[in-house]
């Protein structure tokens, strides 16, 4: 992978050539990626979206000075002012590119192909036909399809070139009941063939009837079996907040679960979005963060290493327009000994079943969460009652040491990374 | 908000009109220039310049979009040969302003520093047009809470209030809650903006509101005003080229306008001019603006006396179109007796129903103009939104 500049873009070359004539530490980062949207909204209308976005973003070291700056655009003109931003920016500050030696690639399974980006159009036909198949009761608000891949490469001043390919499909309804409010599915693959239609239908169908109609739950303490969407959102939340270093308090008490097993796992082959390399090139590597009942210190980028003493390799870069900072990139939960819904649900007894989020979580900072919910009361492992509208309350300290098992339905969420989970059951939450 | 030479807008305008590609609408062209300070103790440790460029062209039910707009890139959106455009140049990125010209004590009380300068065009079948907006000033706090404005951000972001012990959260239920303006903006923001947005009534089956409605309190006239320059929402002309212009949204409570682009304008039988763009891959979609909240003879100082708990400022704020449940996330709000603070309160959930919450909201104090909520979000694409509003008070929210 290492290899002269002739990778990416014109605006990738023109940028390195602009910063080689004022030091060898620099960085160009160039990102092209193709994104198709296909939106069906009522009335049977369709709404496409084609959207290519290039450009390159830079990082410099120039004799104790850093800056970083970014430009849109494919063009030589784009790359030329990606560098001028640069060294427009430079100010006093340590050297935050990793070192030569350092940087690599590991070994990814090849991206999987989209396929005739036109199929969409027949898959979200399917899917509409598949929730309106019964018709009963159910409004069908919207279902979007989004399929995309990018191409990524990064070179340096002092040699190093890699380049990496991703592709990802993303599939969400919004659907309501006669009476309740919208709700939103979403389901993510690495490709439209692994989409399961069918099962997708029957989920959304069956969740939206069962949730929409019922009372506020009386507040406090139960057992929770978080459904995959719920699970995923938390388990995202879950690692920014270990990552940041803030996880170790539990770990030190030794109040994490043996039933937790989350990694980033960065390289694959689980997950939605392997990478060869990070957000700075530095190679990919599977990063435990709560696993055999510890939970994961400080990871960052190289710049954090140096900084806070961490361990490097945890760098994540959505887009050339930002540096690269320091997050989970591809989490994957596999319970040592995962359990059919089944027997999950009859462990729980007597306790609340979280099937769907309905807003964003919100996370203070000593990590206490609170995510708003559908729920469903839960008596010998019957509904006794539903919540259309909850509150779920807990802390990271009690998610982490609160996890009794995990179930065998791992589904992908596309969020503020990639989360791939099974439903996790877990004890002591607030419902409120 | 000042304007400048067309540049090439005007040749390339005339090619594409001889072109005429099959199913054309629009092409949209933007170049955004964003710069970031980083600060610590008042002192700037970094700073990071971003500079896009891009173009989008509409076809029917399609949006082609791109990063970049050569030449080459616009044919290609487009779907002609590149020969039958002009070279093309826009307005160049202007280099961002110096800092120093901030006060000292806002720069020491907040981590970052944000500038935004924002230029586009718009050609259609008929005609080309500029499209202005003013430079944009964002400053975020020691809390990560961001405070939005036209450049340059003037206010200083620190609470000035002296400072009082913590409390507990008020008890779960309704209570007398006075807002002060930024967060009486969040609350007209989510429930009057968003619920008379003409792509979100059209896709609600049940919308809560239409044309005539008694929404609120015989005394709230409410106006979106994108021809407020001063505000982060002003426009010259919207996403799709209308012209600006104040659209009175409540008059005496009663709906009497809408938010409406050109594809929702005919249904609801009401005026376009409101379609907003996040960016060049986002399609134009009814946005509010500025909203202004109109009052004859506000009382002179907020009526303290008259609530239980005054909230100063909103974290985030949400309406479910379909229930008309509103919440408001509230960020720093004090308890009060008599008309006097006790004690500060921990962040807690005000929510309800949104018409309980307008029928009884009433003007509560002098109105003042804010950032509030600063960026808003709909459906992931976000747009600068301002509001002038009073201070209100409503028995219509709950705590959670």
């Amino acid at each position: 992978m290492r290899g002269g500049l002739a990778l990416g873009p014109p605006a990738l070359e023109r940028a390195a050539d602009e910063l080689a004539h004022h030091t060898s530490r620099f960085e160009v980062y160039a990102k092209a990626g193709e994104t198709f949207l296909f939106r069906f909204l009522p009335g049977g209308r369709l709404e496409r979206r084609q959207q290519r976005e290039v450009g390159v973003g830079c990082r410099a070291a120039v004799r104790g000075l850093v800056g970083f700056g970014a430009a849109a655009g494919s063009a030589p003109a784009s790359g030329r002012d990606a560098a001028r931003a640069t060294l427009a920016s430079l100010l006093p500050g340590p050297d935050p590119l990793p070192p030569f030696s350092l940087l690599g690639a590991s070994a990814v399974p090849p991206a999987p192909s989209l396929g005739d980006p036109a199929g969409g159009e027949q898959l979200l036909g399917q899917l509409a036909a598949a929730l309106t198949r019964t018709g009963e009761g159910l409004s069908l608000q919207e279902l979007r399809l989004l399929l995309g891949r990018s191409v990524v490469t990064l070179v340096t001043g002092e040699g190093f070139a890699a380049a990496a390919a991703s592709a990802a499909c993303l599939l969400e309804a919004v659907v309501a009941a006669e009476e309740g409010p919208w709700r939103v599915f979403q389901f993510a693959a690495r490709s439209p063939a692994e989409l399961d239609v069918e099962l997708l239908a029957t989920t959304a169908r069956e969740t939206t009837l069962l949730l929409a109609r019922g009372t506020a739950p009386r507040e406090g303490l139960v057992d929770a079996l978080l459904a995959p969407p719920v699970a995923a959102t938390l388990v995202a939340a879950l690692a920014e907040h270990l990552l940041a270093g803030k996880g170790t308090a539990a770990g030190r008490a030794g109040r994490v679960s043996e039933a937790w097993h989350l990694v980033d796992a960065r390289a694959g082959p689980q997950g939605l979005v392997p990478m060869p390399f990070d957000g700075e090139g530095l190679p990919s590597r599977r990063l435990p963060l709560a696993a055999q009942g510890v939970a994961g210190g400080r990871l960052g980028t190289w710049a954090d290493a140096q900084r806070f003493g961490c361990p490097w390799g945890a760098a994540v870069r959505p887009s050339y327009q930002h540096p690269p900072r320091a997050g989970p990139a591809n989490l994957v939960v596999t319970p040592p000994e995962p359990l059919p819904q089944g027997e999950l649900l009859h462990h729980l007894e007597r306790g609340v079943f979280v099937p769907l989020c309905s807003g964003p979580v919100t996370v203070d900072e000593s990590g206490r969460f609170s995510l708003p919910v559908a729920a469903a009361s839960l008596r010998r492992g019957r509904v006794a009652a539903v919540h259309p509208a909850a509150e779920l309350r807990g802390s990271f300290r009690r998610l982490l040491g609160g996890l009794l098992a995990g179930g065998e339905d791992a589904q992908s969420f596309s969020l503020s990374c990639a989360v791939t989970t099974p439903s996790l059951l877990v004890r002591g939450l607030t419902l409120g | 908000m000042a304007s400048r030479a067309p540049s090439s807008l005007e040749a390339l305008a005339a090619a594409v009109q001889e072109v005429r590609p099959d199913g054309f609408r629009d092409l949209y062209i933007e170049r955004v220039a964003d710069t970031v300070w980083a600060l610590e103790g008042g002192a700037v440790v970094g700073r990071h310049t971003l500079l896009r460029e891009g173009a989008a062209v509409r076809f029917p039910g399609t949006l082609r979009s791109s990063d970049g707009a050569t030449r080459v890139i616009l044919a290609e959106l487009l779907g002609v040969p590149g020969r039958r455009l002009p070279p093309v140049s826009f307005p160049p990125f202007p280099p961002a302003p110096p800092l120093e010209g901030l006060a000292a004590e806002t720069l020491r009380a907040v981590q970052a520093v944000r500038w935004r300068w924002r230029w586009a065009g718009l050609v259609d079948e008929r005609s080309w047009r500029e499209l202005l907006r003013p430079q944009l000033g964002e400053l975020t706090c020691h809390d990560g809470f961001r405070i939005l404005s036209t450049w340059p951000p003037v206010a200083a972001p620190a609470d000035q209030e002296p400072r009082l012990p913590r409390g507990p959260v008020p008890p779960t239920g309704p209570l007398r809650v006075l807002l002060a303006p930024a967060a009486a903006a969040v609350l007209l923001h989510e429930g009057v903006g968003h619920l008379l947005e003409g792509d979100l009534l059209a896709a609600n089956h049940r919308p809560l509101v239409a044309l005539g409605t008694e929404l609120a309190d015989p005394a709230l006239t409410v106006v979106d005003d994108p021809t407020r320059s001063d505000l982060p929402g002003g426009f010259s002309a919207d996403d799709e080229g209308v012209p600006a212009r104040r659209r009175r949204l409540l008059e005496g409570g009663v709906v009497v306008g809408l938010l409406a682009d050109r594809e929702t304008a005919p249904r609801f039988g009401v005026p376009p001019g409101s379609a907003r763009r996040a960016s060049v891959h986002s399609w134009p979609r009814p946005r509010i603006s500025n909203l202004v909240l109109e009052v004859a003879e506000p009382p002179e100082t907020p009526l303290r006396h008259e609530a239980d708990v005054e909230v100063a400022s909103v974290r985030s704020g949400s309406l479910a179109a379909r229930t008309g449940q509103v919440r408001l996330a509230v960020r720093r709000a004090w308890r009060l007796r008599r008309g006097r603070r006790v004690h500060a309160l921990p962040p807690f959930l005000l929510a309800g129903s949104l018409v309980d919450a307008l029928r009884r909201l009433r003007v509560a104090g002098p109105p003042a103009p804010s950032g509030e909520p600063g960026w808003c979000g709909k459906a992931g694409e976000v747009v600068p939104v301002g509001a002038v509003t009073p201070w209100l008070l409503t028995e219509g929210l709950e705590v959670r």
